[in-house]
Parts: structure tokens; C-alpha cells; sequence
């Protein structure tokens, strides 16, 4: 377990590394510095700024600098919100975007598990067809289309709810709904099919053949084993989300990294653009570290080696 | 003395987008308290299908019991509420499965397998039923019950898993134990290891045994009496000296005929049975054997054959032989 | 013994290939019918436009801004006085565009990628593998944006961005697909015989995988439509004039009280799309898998 932990971090700091070295190299690739503006700067001005971040020295020895800063947890400098450490900036958004993601996280499983498991144990009903056509629509409608939908009937039809900002639990209502919508229906959808495939097994008839209870066979013999491949998928299902927070903090005007990091790719901020993509990176691996470990937990067979 | 288990007519259909499966189509054996019997027939059969739903463990749907009765100690399992055949399940009679790779829940410890049971129907605490879990698998002969309790079943080897399969169908000292082919999923060299385990349980025990099984040299070894099995209905049934001498049906004598016997020289060539079992959904009209079989008359594509007594204890539903002729008998005796 | 008539005892049920059987299948389940009728319409419709209406997507008419649905303007104007309608049209273009382009590149790269990582393995398997696993671990609309920045704005290179994102998955399947037809028995016997790899490859591998490549693209059409429509919808997919469902979504979010029809007319439309592709990729899904086939 430990041995497992270990090779995993050190893959993981391989793939950042590889990761900082794409992006940074892209960057680079990119017509046009960061200081292109509508209206031309002086060269003077140019050298000078270039001279303050660093930029007049060689590529190599700038990537250098921002390897050496990300090891010492400092992403380096933003280059349009002036003067500001790209660490200092992420991390404000942060818990905004962590708070969202985590309330969609808990929303989607709450919802999509138990329609999921519903819809299985009572196959081809009216439960399990309108469990299914919901999930098969709410996998295909995008996040900003859903969230656009309810704002129309919500804010601008009924007045019930705001259409965006940050502060006030009213104003987590349609953003937490639209991230969740996705993975709620995945959850759904593939609990349905793991549940269904589980009661087919061979140890369910040996449980049931125990003469358990029909709720002890369901809660400790289905429910254990159609779990596993819902676990599986949590990580890209989280690793959605925290993409998915991009449009829907743009929708709803939530300050988040997200938003954060699309004003940085507009204001061609190397600086954030860079350090956002690392910060992405990074959290996403640390999930998917989290729910392997979580996996193996519940399902005994896994070994780490 | 009066039989522990009746099966009555018992038919069961499976109904599949193709059509419906006669799995079982009017079959009766019954079972004395302690007997062994055993039910043979080449797969698909139905004697699978046969033995759960004795104790109604077919999936519905896409199966169902059209009709029969069940009569264990005189009450018709059919009749009773899911609630009612749950209590006999595991405690009256439970089952041995084909496959102990598969048969074992994969997330489940050992231990928690076969207390369950103990607990949900003698109120065993969970630590008394974790203590009886440990003297099962030592009456099943795995070594250091005491800390394989704490396994998983991927820690186990297949026949290992089958004396956990045993253990569980014993826990609660049930009446009956259904095997259903227990031995085919495991190695050569620990199939007898296991047979004679489930004996030796059973004798000690006093316990009923219905053996599932398409190996008649196992049956002539353990069963006292043989029902064989073809296209979902009984061809031929006897004590298993009689039924293993003198086949009074050309099935069974294919069936003999197409296993290595030890009491034949070794030259003797082991005859398969020609062609496919017929598709259960699209059965001929007449004997459902008839296509395969090398005596068939006219009679045998127009009409069923009915069991008919051929000798004491011995019946069977054959054209041929009901005409007194057993042409196969010389070959295989 | 007299002998009868042999009857044959094997069952009287049609059968079918593979693909016969598939299609059978995907005719008896309407709802994949029905995406699958709603995505040609679309796409007649879009290549129609011309005929459908009399507006070009980027005709003004500052006479007639931001006009309400009416007989002349079906889906009413922007505010620069365009017609919605014929924007909804030229922008199902795009979308379609997208969608089947950005497969052209997947294809090009993903399927000789994987095949040829299952089918080498050892040193350039594992070497492809790892690669495809940092693709992985960098999320699709991230790597989207930064090679959008690098390739600059044309819909061309769009195209470009999203289809050297999606390749890695439909790569992956195909590897795992050759693996594990690598190992069945007619593959043993086609190289008993005589067989040399390449051949191999494309008389027996890539046919049998054909079917799950088939189901991931039909999905990740879809997907490529999202990611056109959400860039757009931030303002870094498809550069005006050009019509594009996820910019009509942006243009329109700015009058989401005043003119809310100018906003849910494209989400409907893109809703409906991605709808209609997730119906029918999961009806090829069923029709193909031969896990279902008895």
C-alpha cells in the first residue's frame, strides 16, 4: 500500500513535470507576447517589463526559475493582474471552486446511486424508463445549457432565484445543479448497469440460497459489488467537474479558478495560464490518487503491486 | 416410510425473446430422509433448473414454475410466501454450486460468508456464529480455520472454495443438501477428496443428498437411486445397480457408453453420443431423443413415450423397450 | 430397426452475422431511430440553408433589431439585426463540422496509434502507453485552450485543437481491442497458416475491432460538439462572423431578460444534437455488443 502510494507520487510528479514542459513550450509557441495590447507599448516599456519578469533570459533558464518557484509552492507571477503571485491568486478562487465542486460531488452520488440502483432492482418499470431517459438526457445536455435553461425559467420567468455571484446559498442553487447534472446521470447509468450485471452473478443465487433476508442480500451482496465501477469512474467524474467549473463559473459570474483562468487566457497571462494549468493538473492527479486508494478499499481483490 | 421431499409434476419455463424454454417439463422424483439421489443428464438439460426450483431460486423473469407441487415434510414449498421458503432456504435445504470461483462473494471475508446464515436463522450472535464459522471449515478439513475465517475468497484455491461451498450448505444442519455438479468446475485430483467429503457429511450428519451431476460412474459410486434427465423431462429412473447394469433406455446406455468405466477392459471404445441435444424452445414432436438415437422406430418421431415400470423400482419411457426389446443392453454390459 | 426420417435437430431460428443482426437490432429501438432521423434532417437543413431561408447568417438589417419571433423572422433578430433562424441553420454547419472533422483526425491518429502499440507491445507499447497516459491526466478542455492559443483562431485549426485532444481514447480502445484479439484463435490460426503481420493486422484485427471504434466515435461526436459550442460560449471557439450555436449563447446572454428567445433557441438546438448522438450511440452500443447476441 505504501510501496503503491509512493510509485503513484512519483508518476504524478512526472506527469506535471511533462505537463509544465507541454504547456510552457506552447506558450512560447504562441504568436505574440503577453504585453500585446490594443494599443501598442513604447519598447522601452516592453524591455522593461520583460527585464521585471524575467523574460529577456533564455528559455531554458525561465523554465528553470518556474520549476524551482513550483517546488517551493510559488507558481510564479500573473502578468495582468499586476504584481500579483499566481499561488496568491489561484488560491483565492480556490474554495470557492472546491466548495461548488464538492456540493455537485455529493449531490450527483446522492441523486444518481440510489435512482441507479432503484431502476435495477426494479427492471423495466415505470421507475427504471424514466430513470434511464433522464439519465440519457441529463449525460447529453451540457452544463451551460442546462444552466441557461433554468435561468431563463428560474431568474428571468419566476424572479425565484439570482441569475449569478457569489455570497449567498440562493446563488449556489443552478450552479451546484449544473455541475452535478452530468455525473448524477453517469452515477445513475452506471450503477443501473453494475447493479443489473451483480444480481446476475453467481454469489447473489448462493446468498439468496443462504435464506438472507432479501434486504441483507441486496445491502451487503449487491450493493457492496455494483459500488466498484461507480468508484472507478469518480475520479474522471471529479476531474470533470473541476473542468466543467470553467463555463459554469463564467455563467454565473463566480469568481472561481475557473473563471480566473479563462480572464488569464484572454489577457494572454503566461504567468496564470501556466501556473492554472499545473494547479489543474495537480488536483486532478491527487483525486484520482484518492479514489484508486479508495477502490482498493472496497474491493479486496485489488493488490498494490 | 414416508419421503422427506415429493416433486410432483414439477414444470418450469423460461420465457426469452426466441420463444419458451421447457427447461423442466413435468418431472417427479421424490427423496427419503438420508437417501442419496442423483440427477444425470448431459447440460441444459434441466436438471439444474430442476434443483432450484425446488427451493425457487429461479430468476422470474425470464423463468417461471408453471405448475407442480413441492412437498417437503408434507408442505408444499411452491405455496409458501417469499418470507416462508426464505426460513427454508440454507436452513431445510441448502445448495452446493457448480462454480466455487464465482459462487463466493468476492468482497466478503470467508468468515462473514458462512456466519450469515448462522446468524439470520439460529440468532447466532456475530461472535458465536464467527466460532461455528471456524469449526465448519474445520469439519470441511481447511487447515487454520482460525485465521482463513479472515480471508477472501481470491485467497483460496478452487477446491478450497469448494469446501467453503460445503461448509456454507451445512451450517445450518439442513435436511437436504442439493450438489449441483460439485465437482466439475475442480481439479481431477480433488473431485473424489470432495465427493467423499459430502458423503461423509451426509452420513454423519443424516442428511438427504440430491447429486447433480453428468458423470454416471459418480452416481453408481454414491447414489442409491439415479433419475436421468433428457430435454427437461425423466427418461429413466431406478435404484443405481439396476439403472447402471441394465439401461431400460438407449440415453442411458449412450450416456454409459460415452464414459471410461473401470470395470470394462481398456480396449473397450468409449462411444459418443451423436449430434446436439435438441433446442428446448423447438421440440420434436415424438421421443425428444429420437433424432440421436440408433433404435428409433416409426413410433418414436409420431408420439411421447410415458414412463412405464420395466422392472421393480425401474421405469422408463422408451418405445423400443416398451415394445421389450434393449438392444443396447449388450453393449454395455 | 426401421429407420425414420432424421429431423435436424438443430433450432429452425434465423441466423444472422454480425452486422445483420446489429442492424436489426438498432431498426427495433425508436429512439436511436429517431436521433439518427433528427441528425440528417439537421444536417439537410444545413446544408439547404440557402433554400430554407432567404437570410444570410451575417446579413444586418439595422432596421430590425432585436425583433420577437414573428412569421418573417421565426426565431426573431439579433441586436445587430440578424435573423436567428438563419444563424440557427449556418451555425448547425459549424457544429456538424466540428463534429465529424474532429473525427477525421481522431481516426488518423488514434486508430494506427493503438494498433500499432497492440500489436508491436513491448518497448513502444509501453512508450505509447505512458505517452497516452499524460494525455490522460491533462484535461481535454485545458489542452483544448492552450493549443487554441497556440494554433490560432480559424475554425480549421479548431478542428485541429479538439481532434488531438479526443484521439487518446479511440488509440487506448483499439490497443486493448488488438491485445485481446491478438490472443483468440482465428488470429493463431490466420498466423499458423502462414500469415505475416501485417497482414494479419488489417485482414483480421482491424475489422473485428471495427465495431467499439464505431460506438466511441458516434460518442465522441458529441463531445466535440460540446467543446466547439462551451469555447465559443466562452469566446475562444469559432471567430464572428462565422455562425456558431455556443456564440449565439454568448451573443444572447447579455438580453437573457429583455430577448430570452434569442438565448433558448441554440440551447434547445444543442440539447436536441447532443440528445439525438447519445441516442444513437447507445443504440449501436446495444446493436453491437456481442455480450446481448445469442
Amino acid at each position: 500500500m505504501f510501496k503503491f502510494i509512493v510509485r503513484r507520487i512519483l508518476w504524478l510528479v512526472l506527469v506535471l513535470f511533462v505537463v509544465s514542459l507541454i504547456t510552457f513550450t506552447l506558450m512560447h509557441l504562441v504568436p505574440g507576447g503577453p504585453w500585446d495590447r490594443e494599443k501598442q507599448l513604447a519598447p522601452q516599456v516592453v524591455d522593461a517589463l520583460n527585464k521585471r519578469y524575467g523574460l529577456d533570459k533564455p528559455l531554458y533558464e525561465q523554465f528553470g526559475n518556474f520549476l524551482w518557484g513550483v517546488v517551493q509552492g510559488d507558481l510564479g507571477v500573473s502578468y495582468s493582474f499586476q504584481g500579483r503571485g499566481v499561488t496568491e491568486i489561484l488560491l483565492k478562487g480556490l474554495p470557492r471552486t472546491a466548495i461548488l465542486g464538492i456540493l455537485a460531488f455529493i449531490l450527483a452520488q446522492a441523486v444518481g446511486i440510489p435512482f441507479g440502483m432503484a431502476a435495477a432492482l426494479k427492471q423495466n418499470s415505470t421507475t427504471d424508463y424514466a430513470s434511464v431517459i433522464f439519465s440519457t438526457i441529463f449525460a447529453s445536455i451540457p452544463g451551460f445549457v442546462l444552466g441557461i435553461l433554468l435561468m431563463i425559467l428560474f431568474s428571468v420567468a419566476l424572479h425565484w432565484l439570482p441569475t449569478g455571484g457569489w455570497g449567498s446559498p440562493l446563488q449556489l442553487i443552478m450552479p451546484v445543479i449544473c455541475l452535478a447534472a452530468l455525473p448524477a446521470a453517469q452515477s445513475a447509468r452506471i450503477t443501473r448497469a453494475s447493479t443489473l450485471e451483480v444480481m446476475r452473478q453467481d454469489y447473489v443465487r448462493t446468498a439468496r440460497s443462504k435464506g438472507l433476508p432479501e434486504n441483507v442480500v441486496r445491502v451487503r451482496h449487491i450493493f457492496r459489488n455494483s459500488l466498484i465501477p461507480v468508484v472507478t469512474v469518480a475520479g474522471p467524474e471529479l476531474a470533470n467537474l473541476i473542468t466543467g467549473s470553467f463555463i459554469i463559473e463564467n455563467l454565473f459570474s463566480i469568481p472561481g479558478v475557473g473563471r480566473l483562468f479563462v480572464q488569464g487566457v484572454f489577457a494572454r497571462d503566461y504567468g496564470l495560464i501556466m501556473g492554472g494549468v499545473l494547479f489543474y493538473a495537480f488536483a486532478i492527479a491527487i483525486l484520482n490518487l484518492v479514489v484508486d486508494v479508495l477502490y482498493a478499499a472496497i474491493d479486496p481483490r485489488i493488490r498494490f503491486d | 416410510m414416508k419421503p422427506l421431499l415429493e416433486v410432483h409434476n414439477l414444470t418450469t419455463y423460461f420465457y426469452t425473446q426466441d420463444g419458451i424454454v421447457k427447461a423442466v417439463d413435468d418431472v417427479s422424483y421424490d427423496l427419503d430422509p438420508g437417501e442419496t439421489i442423483a440427477l444425470v443428464g448431459e447440460s441444459g438439460c434441466g436438471k439444474t433448473v430442476s434443483a432450484l426450483s425446488i427451493i425457487r431460486l429461479i430468476a422470474e423473469p425470464p423463468g417461471k414454475i408453471e405448475s407442480g407441487e413441492v412437498l417437503f415434510n408434507g408442505t408444499d414449498l411452491l405455496k409458501l410466501s417469499p418470507d416462508e421458503i426464505r426460513k427454508v432456504r440454507g436452513a431445510q435445504i441448502s445448495m452446493i454450486f457448480q462454480e466455487p470461483l464465482t459462487s463466493l462473494n468476492p468482497v466478503l471475508t470467508i468468515g462473514r460468508q458462512l456466519s450469515e446464515g448462522l446468524e439470520s436463522h439460529k440468532g447466532l450472535s456475530r461472535g458465536e456464529a464467527e466460532r461455528e464459522a471456524m469449526n465448519l471449515l474445520k469439519i470441511v478439513g481447511i487447515p487454520h480455520p482460525e485465521q482463513r475465517v479472515h480471508d477472501y475468497p481470491h485467497q483460496f484455491s478452487g477446491g478450497m472454495r469448494q469446501r467453503v461451498m460445503i461448509a456454507i450448505a451445512i451450517a445450518c444442519k439442513p435436511k437436504i443438501i442439493i450438489a449441483d455438479e460439485p465437482t466439475t468446475a475442480v481439479d481431477v485430483t480433488i473431485q473424489a477428496q470432495l465427493l467423499e467429503l459430502i458423503r461423509g457429511i451426509s452420513r454423519e450428519f443424516n442428511t438427504a443428498l440430491i447429486l447433480i451431476t453428468h458423470n454416471l460412474g459418480v452416481v453408481a459410486r454414491y447414489a442409491h437411486r439415479v433419475f436421468v434427465m433428457y430435454a427437461g423431462k425423466i427418461v429413466e429412473q431406478g435404484t443405481a445397480l439396476e439403472v447402471y447394469h441394465r439401461p431400460h433406455h438407449p440415453y442411458t446406455a449412450g450416456l454409459l457408453a460415452s464414459v471410461p468405466r473401470l470395470d470394462e477392459p481398456r480396449k473397450t471404445r468409449l462411444l459418443p453420443i451423436r449430434d446436439q441435444p435438441p433446442d428446448l424452445i423447438a421440440l420434436p414432436k415424438g421421443c425428444a431423443f429420437h433424432a440421436r438415437c440408433d433404435y428409433s422406430i416409426e413410433m418414436c418421431a409420431q408420439q411421447k413415450p410415458t414412463l412405464v415400470q420395466v422392472a421393480k423400482d425401474h421405469y422408463s419411457a422408451c418405445w423400443v423397450d416398451q415394445k421389450g426389446h434393449t438392444p443396447w443392453q449388450k453393449k454395455s454390459s | 430397426m426401421t429407420v425414420v426420417t432424421k429431423i435436424e435437430t438443430v433450432s429452425a431460428r434465423p441466423h444472422h452475422t454480425l452486422w445483420g443482426d446489429a442492424f436489426i437490432r438498432l431498426r427495433r429501438n425508436y429512439l436511436a431511430l429517431a436521433g439518427a432521423v433528427f441528425i440528417l434532417l439537421l444536417a439537410l437543413a444545413a446544408i439547404l440553408a440557402p433554400l430554407i431561408t432567404p437570410y444570410g447568417f451575417a446579413d444586418q438589417n439595422l432596421d430590425e433589431i432585436m425583433e420577437s419571433p414573428s412569421w418573417k423572422h421565426p426565431m426573431g433578430t439579433d441586436e445587430l439585426g440578424r435573423d436567428a433562424f438563419a444563424r440557427l441553420l449556418y451555425g448547425a454547419r459549424t457544429s456538424l463540422s466540428v463534429g465529424i472533422f474532429t473525427q477525421f483526425i481522431v481516426i488518423v491518429i488514434g486508430l494506427p496509434i493503438g494498433a500499432i502499440s497492440g500489436y508491436a507491445g513491448g518497448k513502444t507499447d509501453n512508450f505509447i502507453m505512458r505517452f497516452v497516459d499524460v494525455m490522460y491526466a491533462f484535461p481535454d478542455i485545458l489542452l483544448i485552450i492552450l493549443l487554441r492559443s497556440v494554433l490560432g483562431g480559424s475554425i480549421y485549426m479548431l478542428f485541429l485543437a479538439i481532434g488531438l485532444v479526443a484521439w487518446v481514447g479511440v488509440s487506448r480502445l483499439v490497443r486493448g481491442q488488438v491485445l485481446s484479439l491478438k490472443s483468440r484463435d482465428f488470429v493463431s490460426a490466420a498466423r499458423a497458416m502462414g500469415g505475416m503481420g501485417n497482414y494479419i493486422t488489417w485482414r483480421h484485427l482491424l475489422p473485428n475491432s471495427l465495431g467499439p471504434v464505431i460506438v466511441s466515435i458516434t460518442f465522441n461526436i458529441p463531445r466535440a460538439i460540446f467543446a466547439e459550442a462551451a469555447l465559443s460560449y466562452i469566446g475562444i471557439g469559432v471567430q464572428p462572423p462565422t455562425p456558431s450555436w455556443g456564440a449565439m449563447i454568448r451573443d444572447g446572454y447579455n438580453l437573457i431578460f429583455a430577448k430570452p428567445h434569442l438565448i433558448i433557441f441554440p440551447a434547445i438546438a444543442i440539447a436536441l444534437l447532443l440528445l439525438a448522438f447519445t441516442f444513437l450511440g447507445d443504440g449501436l452500443r446495444d446493436a453491437l455488443d456481442p455480450k446481448l447476441r445469442r
